[in-house]
């Protein structure tokens, strides 16, 4: 039966998509017809004509200033953001000054039986290690202050997420009111997030924790509503046939159903909230996140790499010990007696240590105990600067690949781009986005696009732009070679897999650490930086969406004597294709927000427009700027959606 | 409008006579767009599905359906998938709810109560057991079965108590620690069972709840079934897409096709005197010996002498009487309450196996 029907799908399915997609372009070529001579006659320009855009620097610098001016008089400040605001900083300065009484041993003890109770000896370990590592490298204070700060953003995001959650998980007209807006805030890049929050908190804890709070609770909410939703539809009516009110119903059957992806939800939330506080030291974050921002600033890699680590570490432990909370399922052998003895003698445990070093008097890391590890490291990466940056025999410097990079792709590409009359990128925009998903897409992808024309930074956007197509381009190359040889390979899969799970968990900033230690500076690093970040996501869609392939399909096409090339081209890709247009999507959303956040190393264009604008208190132009990766985000996100990805965006 | 054709003669005539339990009487539920205007409207009801979906966009499930579960009794509705046998039993309890016509239980009407009195009638009189469990994963097994008590606001030790007295009863003793997850398909639905057993109702509901198992493990949970009723003689609506496990279980049966009540009778009636050619069709490869009973096959008021030779009771299965006329080679008497029926010979044994008696009749 296989035998018949895959060969059929595909050679059915290409013809049928070519007539409709040739109908939706030939539409598209009859509008363009009529309206771009009128749009030229009127507005003759390359670039987006001035005519169009609308200024709006000016009045946004005067909300800017008024705040500014106001912020300590005004009514709405003084008891509405001001009591927020100093409930933030209360908070986190308590979190912060109860990890520091707990002292290094304490915090480490702490967390090695946490992670012991939930996930097992060997994570227990893993935590102890990784935090005397954070001692060890001299960034113990640091470290306790992105902790603190992420302490409470994450209980804030998580108590956030979970009542959204339960309202859209419980009534399908909040469901039908919030999806749509939580689905979009997962797309757009973290930094898009940082100026609005700074324009009404000013930089400073409070517009960290709340832009890390703003950043990380729409997952738990997503995940909570899917949960709530996807409970066994049985199992609710067994519950509802034995009478319960709905309240019983939901404390005893949909919460505890949905354990599994609140636990996620949580997971989710604690690796943004990380990636979030960590780039938010550029609204005045403090900790970690500083640190790096600092180094690379001065292009310090050492530095850079001695806070990098820590927080490379805090990622992996914190996502492992919270995705172990996930998939355990707590029952087995436990009782609940043992368990709950269990924690008791890890809480003891951890007080004691804490004590122990209270009354030892070694609250603080000790001084002597630390590495440095900047020096070393930078002398290593003068080393690489003088022997592999340029004048390498045959193959050439790493600085040399990356300014052939810049000046054979990223200038064409951004020249190119820039060159085309405006109306025709919008056109293009507008066919991409039809052919791939559905008119309304396109209609949101051609708005998008038009806003960042009339908001005035239509170059910057197009810089942006083409840094993002080469990085797109680049991570998909090599994403999808990768994702089919692991599909195919079992040993290549079990090789790449650890690799890609460390590589998933790290925020965003770590990735610009290794590219500028390689390439330097410049947009060719930041594009470099992306592809790295891209590339686990897309790999591992790929090769989710090939092994996924129905194997009845594939074994009656190596039946029929298939070679390896046939069955990839004729069969796996083909049934693949939602997976990977998915993995085209994912990748396009993770590439942008690593090319923004370029802007730190000198990526230029919108990033660095914001950076700029917190850096000068210029938040108009900033401000600009954050509306303008927005629309860019949107825009990208509608162009690559293919019409299914609803249904399989779950997590 | 009523098909009840329960004048079985199988019966025991106490069942009979007990009140009903469940009284529905013309119950629609219908599926779709503007649902209520279709039971209300002749010209509607008489469309068949495929012509009233096309007219409408609406599907009714449960077309007209009138019977009586008398205390007791384990009333079958048995039909194939899309019959809307599992929609006529959560109309019951109005899990969903009904379009048209009236429900009773012990005469008070279902469809008017509020939700507090319904929530009362979940709760204490009618439980019900699902196909695929429906058990909560994070609960052990005996905390699943006290789940209901729990609902009503018994006490933690008590309904403990109570738990553990069903999960021996359904022979679950030894596993009340477990979680669903470590249990085989019919333990799970021994633990299905003794939740809804632990609150216990007036009637038991059954949808469908063997279908997802094995033929060995479904055959020891219909005996189980069939113990329980023995035992305590508990009334239960039993939804099954099984012939065999209908023929079984039942007391009385009610066929169901496309929403309808095609036949409702007992096993025997069922089987002996199919209402159309749909349920003859159905019924075509039931072992009759199996089914009917004698009283059906002999020749009434002849007897073959004053000591009844063979005498065999007159609801016995044929099956039966076989045996003792192929044993003794002659006739046997059919006795009942010392009196003689008939007899059954070689000649009225054959046509009841190979089902050409009524057509003998008819002639």
């Amino acid at each position: 039966m296989a035998t018949v029907t895959a060969p059929a799908t595909r050679v059915s399915l290409p013809g049928f998509l070519k007539h409709r997609a040739a109908a939706k372009l030939a539409l598209l070529a009859l509008a363009a017809a009529i309206l771009v001579p009128l749009a030229d006659a009127q507005w003759a320009s390359g670039s987006w004509p001035a005519a169009l855009t609308v200024d709006l620097t000016q009045p946004l610098g005067r909300v800017s200033d008024w705040i500014i001016d106001n912020r300590d008089s005004h009514p709405l400040f003084l008891y509405g953001f001001g009591y927020v605001s100093n409930a933030v900083v209360l908070s986190v300065r308590a979190v912060y000054l109860v990890l520091l009484a707990a002292g290094w041993a304490g915090v480490t003890a702490v967390a090695a039986l946490v992670a012991w109770r939930v996930a097992g000896v060997r994570l227990g370990l893993g935590a102890a290690a990784a935090f005397l590592t954070c001692g060890l490298l001299g960034m113990w204070i640091p470290t306790m202050q992105t902790l603190a700060l992420m302490v409470v953003a994450v209980l804030v995001s998580v108590a956030v997420g979970a009542v959204l959650g339960l309202a859209a998980g419980l009534s399908d007209r909040m469901d039908r009111v919030l999806r749509p807006v939580l689905d979009t805030m997962q797309v757009l890049p973290a930094f898009a997030y940082l100026l609005p929050v700074v324009l009404v908190f000013g930089i400073g804890v409070p517009a960290a924790v709340l832009a890390t709070v703003v950043y990380a609770a729409p997952p738990m909410a997503r995940l909570t509503a899917l949960g709530l939703r996807g409970a066994d539809k049985e199992v609710l009516e067994a519950v509802e046939s034995l009478g319960a009110t709905s309240r019983q119903r939901l404390l005893t059957a949909r919460i505890p159903l949905a354990r599994k992806e609140l636990l996620l939800g949580l997971n989710q939330t604690i690796m943004m909230a990380l990636s979030m506080a960590v780039i938010a030291s550029v609204i005045g974050a403090g900790g970690l996140g500083d640190r790096v921002y600092q180094a690379l600033a001065s292009v310090d890699v050492g530095a850079a790499l001695a806070a990098g680590i820590p927080i490379v570490l805090l990622a992996v432990v914190l996502d492992r010990v919270t995705g172990a909370a996930g998939e355990g399922d707590s029952g087995g052998g436990h009782t609940g007696l043992s368990r709950r003895a269990g924690w008791a003698y890890a809480l003891a445990a951890a007080v004691a240590v804490a004590l122990v070093g209270r009354f030892a008097g070694r609250l603080d890391w000790p001084g002597s105990w630390t590495l440095n590890i900047a020096e070393p490291v930078n002398r290593a990466v003068d080393w690489m600067t003088d022997h592999l940056y340029s004048g390498v025999p045959v193959i050439g410097g790493t600085a040399d690949w990356a300014g052939h990079f810049t000046t054979w792709v990223l200038d064409p590409l951004r020249d190119g781009l820039q060159a085309l009359p405006w109306w025709s990128v919008l056109l293009i925009v507008a066919a991409l986005a039809w052919v791939i998903g559905t008119w309304r897409t396109a209609l949101t992808a051609v708005l998008a696009m038009a806003a960042i024309g009339v908001l005035g930074v239509w170059k910057p956007s197009l810089d942006t732009l083409s840094q993002v197509l080469a990085a797109v381009a680049v991570t998909l190359v090599l994403g999808f070679a990768t994702g089919i040889a692991a599909a195919r390979n079992d040993r290549v899969e079990r090789l790449l897999r650890p690799v890609l799970d460390v590589f998933q968990t790290m925020p965003q900033f770590v990735y610009l650490i290794p590219v500028v230690a390689l390439f330097g500076v410049g947009r060719a690093p930041a594009v470099a930086a992306a592809v790295v970040y891209a590339l686990p996501a897309v790999v591992r869609i790929t090769t989710q969406g090939l092994r996924q392939v129905d194997p009845a399909a594939l074994e009656s096409a190596r039946s029929l004597g298939a070679s390896s090339g046939q069955q990839i081209r004729q069969v796996q890709l083909p049934l693949a294709r939602p997976a990977l247009l998915l993995a085209l999507n994912q990748g396009v959303v993770l590439v942008l927000a690593v090319v923004i956040i370029g802007g730190l190393v000198g990526g230029g264009a919108l990033g660095y427009d914001v950076v700029f604008g917190l850096a000068q208190g210029d938040l108009a132009t900033g401000l600009v700027a954050g509306a303008a990766i927005v629309c860019l985000g949107l825009m990208l996100d509608r162009v690559t959606q293919p019409t299914e990805r609803r249904a399989k965006k779950g997590a | 409008m009523s098909t009840d054709l329960s004048t079985g003669t199988s019966t025991p005539a106490s069942v009979e006579t007990r009140p009903p339990v469940f009284s529905v009487d013309g119950l629609w539920k219908v599926f779709g767009p503007k649902a209520e205007t279709v039971p209300a409207d002749p010209e509607l009801t008489s469309l068949p599905p495929a012509e009233l979906r096309s007219r409408t966009g609406c599907t009714a499930a449960v077309r007209d359906v009138s019977f009586d579960v008398r205390k007791g009794e384990v009333f079958v509705v048995m039909g194939l998938s899309g019959s809307g046998k599992s929609t006529l039993v959560r109309c019951l309890t109005r899990l969903i709810e009904p379009t048209a016509g009236t429900i009773a239980i012990e005469g008070e009407d279902v469809r008017a109560m509020d939700k507090t009195r319904l929530r009362e009638l979940r709760r204490h009189r009618a439980a019900m057991v699902f196909q695929h469990f429906g058990l909560l994963p994070h609960r052990t097994v005996v905390d699943n079965v006290a789940y209901g008590l729990e609902i009503q606001g018994v006490g933690k030790s008590e309904r403990r108590d109570r738990a553990q007295e069903v999960v021996e009863k359904v022979g679950l003793e030894g596993m009340e620690h477990r979680r669903p997850s470590e249990l085989s398909g019919g333990q799970r639905q021994r633990v299905g069972l003794a939740r809804a057993l632990a609150v216990d109702p007036e009637v038991l509901l059954f949808d469908e709840p063997f279908s997802a198992l094995d033929p060995l493990i479904r055959r020891d949970m219909q005996e189980e079934v069939v113990r329980l009723h023995q035992e305590e003689g508990r009334t239960m609506v039993f939804i099954t897409h099984d012939l065999s496990e209908a023929l079984k279980l039942g007391d009385r049966i009610a066929l169901m096709r496309d929403g309808e009540v095609v036949q409702l009778g007992t096993p025997e009636e069922i089987v002996g005197s199919p209402a159309d050619d749909y349920v003859r069709e159905f019924v075509r490869d039931v072992p009759r010996e199996q089914v009917m009973t004698v009283r059906r096959a002999m020749r009434p008021g002849e007897c073959v002498g004053p000591d009844h030779p063979g005498a065999i009771a007159a609801d016995a299965v044929v099956a039966d009487a076989i045996q003792v006329v192929s044993r003794s080679h002659r006739p046997a008497c059919v006795v009942e309450d010392g009196r003689c029926l008939g007899v059954v010979d070689h000649e009225r044994l054959l046509d009841v196996v190979a089902g050409t008696e009524l057509r003998k009749e008819a002639v």
